[in-house]
């Protein structure tokens, strides 16, 4: 038999009319699960008066009722630590992951099971698998292994494969290249900063990386990987094709990949989610080829079921058909092109203004702050905090330490520069305040980087 | 033997699903006879067995009752 091209060449392939039966069917499934499992599910449901019996086509997944962070984050408030989400016993859970929040002070929790996990994988198999990756190559994770999900699943995805598996975590930049050397890696996994942040240091110590054994970069994180300007920076000091995966902690693993033949956006897995792309402002569903605000319905994970989360991710949706490689999986153009609200991505992490404005407000000592974001070393995202402190006799280090401190516990360990400047240098406003100073490039390109 | 959306299975994906729907029946039914590494390992094999099931669409529902 010919070595398949297609994880699932079956779901991969099929009409798009059968894929909407399957899509049906499924969601048909998710919804009397969630409406007998999950109490807090069961009456958002009813009181939309959706019944799983309901469900006859997708145009019936409009009636129920959206989701959003600031509803699941509000549950775990009330019932914590994991909200009235949960659709099976703790004691069923083998995993727990986290999310930084929108407030500062509580993080997005989640549980899943060993099947779960499993499915986790399994997401991730269809990525590296239509990517060219097969169980000859040896795969470097270039990953903390933390409670950030991150390239978890992914780990899990190469050892299914039968790849021999690398992992990278508590490793310097250099020793990480000299692993990659030294194992011959044929595949890497990083974020797009990174991959840039491991080439600089490889030429830093005189390595010639385009010329080594890594044939592919497996890139997560962030929306740079679909960013041309930066792809092709990073395949140029690789010698590598770089593909590009999207994920988030709510569905612990990713929904979208881009294929081998790299058609500028990555095929949205749509025999395990649906994926509806909607004005953010009406809820109303946009055209192929028009952007909006990503919305998502899982059939994977059933310790949380998910239905209609309104991601804030913006995306413009193409059908499969603008590829070549055979699938008839939608296509997000583009991959993830930024956000509709005003979260930024930095190093993978999600950090909400308002978030940070929470925290800072604790400090009754700061008068006026600023968050800036900007490009390090012309590759690294970073983000300071300046402060204003009009009272003297505060100990400005003391507290600028444990200002960063907090704000590093409240966003998976992210690395904050906290600084003090001069009083009254810092912007003042009357109406709608803007705090956030947004100075990062596009690396590889020029100009303002698309927001994320 | 038929998937969810009438497809008829070939013989060795009848197979792995028959696998599947022995592994869950034992689980279920015996699990109680089994040591842990007995135990432990159907688990982890049904978890890996459910992806196979479910993405050949025969609707095999959730096994967390089982333990995984």
């Amino acid at each position: 038999m010919t070595e398949s091209p297609y994880w699932n060449p079956r779901h991969e392939t099929m009409s798009r009319d059968d894929l909407e039966a399957l899509q049906v069917r499924k969601l048909r499934n998710l919804v009397g699960w969630a409406d007998a499992q999950v109490p807090y599910q069961s009456k958002r449901l009813h009181d939309a008066g959706v019944t799983a019996e309901s469900i006859k086509s997708l145009d019936d997944l409009r009636r129920i009722p959206f989701m959003t962070r600031e509803e699941w984050m509000q549950g775990q408030i009330d019932q914590p630590p994991y909200g009235p989400i949960l659709a099976a016993p703790q004691e069923s859970a083998i995993r727990y992951h986290l999310t930084s929040g929108t407030t500062g002070k509580t993080p997005i929790r989640v549980l899943d099971s060993m099947k779960d996990w499993e499915w986790i994988a399994e997401m991730w198999c269809y990525g590296f698998w239509g990517f060219g990756v097969r169980p000859v190559d040896s795969v470097f994770f270039a990953f903390s292994y933390g409670t950030f999900v991150g390239f978890w699943g992914a780990h899990y995805a190469c050892e299914k494969l039968g790849c021999l598996v690398l992992p990278g975590g508590n490793m310097t930049t250099e020793a990480r290249i000299n692993q990659i050397l030294d194992m011959r890696a044929t595949v890497v996994c990083s974020t797009p900063t990174y991959a840039l942040r491991m080439a600089q240091e490889a030429q830093a110590l005189g390595i010639d990386l385009a010329n080594g054994p890594v044939k592919r970069l497996i890139l997560s994180g962030e929306p740079a990987g679909s960013i041309p300007a930066t792809k092709k920076l990073i395949e140029e000091q690789w010698g590598a094709k770089a593909g590009d995966t999207a994920g988030m902690t709510e569905l612990g693993t990713i929904m979208m990949f881009e294929c081998s033949h790299q058609p500028g956006g990555a095929h949205i897995i749509e025999d395990h989610y649906i994926e509806e792309v909607i004005d953010p402002e009406t809820g109303d569903p946009v055209a192929y080829g028009e952007p909006g605000e990503r919305v998502v319905t899982s059939f994977g994970r059933g310790f949380i079921p998910v239905m209609r989360y309104r991601t804030r991710d913006l995306v413009l949706k193409v059908p499969g058909s603008t590829c070549g490689c055979g699938r008839t999986f939608d296509i997000y153009d583009g991959g993830i092109r930024g956000r509709v609200d005003d979260m930024k991505l930095v190093r993978g992490t999600n950090v909400y203004p308002r978030a940070v404005e929470a925290i800072i407000r604790e400090y009754e000592a700061i008068d006026e702050f600023q968050i800036h974001l900007y490009t390090a070393e012309g590759i690294r995202d970073e983000i300071e905090v300046l402060i204003e402190i009009p009272d003297r006799s505060v100990k400005e280090d003391e507290l600028c330490s444990e200002l960063s401190k907090t704000l590093a516990e409240a966003h998976e360990g992210l690395r904050f520069h906290v600084r003090t400047v001069e009083l009254e240098s810092l912007p003042r406003f009357e109406l709608k305040a803007k705090r956030v100073l947004d100075e990062r490039e596009v690396v590889g390109g020029s100009g303002e980087r698309k927001q994320a | 033997m038929k998937n969810a959306i009438g497809d008829e299975l070939s013989p060795a994906q009848a197979e792995l699903v028959g696998c599947y729907d022995k592994l869950a029946s034992l689980l279920g039914d015996r699990s109680g006879e089994l040591a842990p590494f007995e135990q432990r390992n159907a688990l982890k094999a049904l978890a890996a067995l459910w992806q196979v099931a479910n993405g050949l669409d025969m609707d095999r529902g959730q096994i967390y009752h089982l333990g995984a």
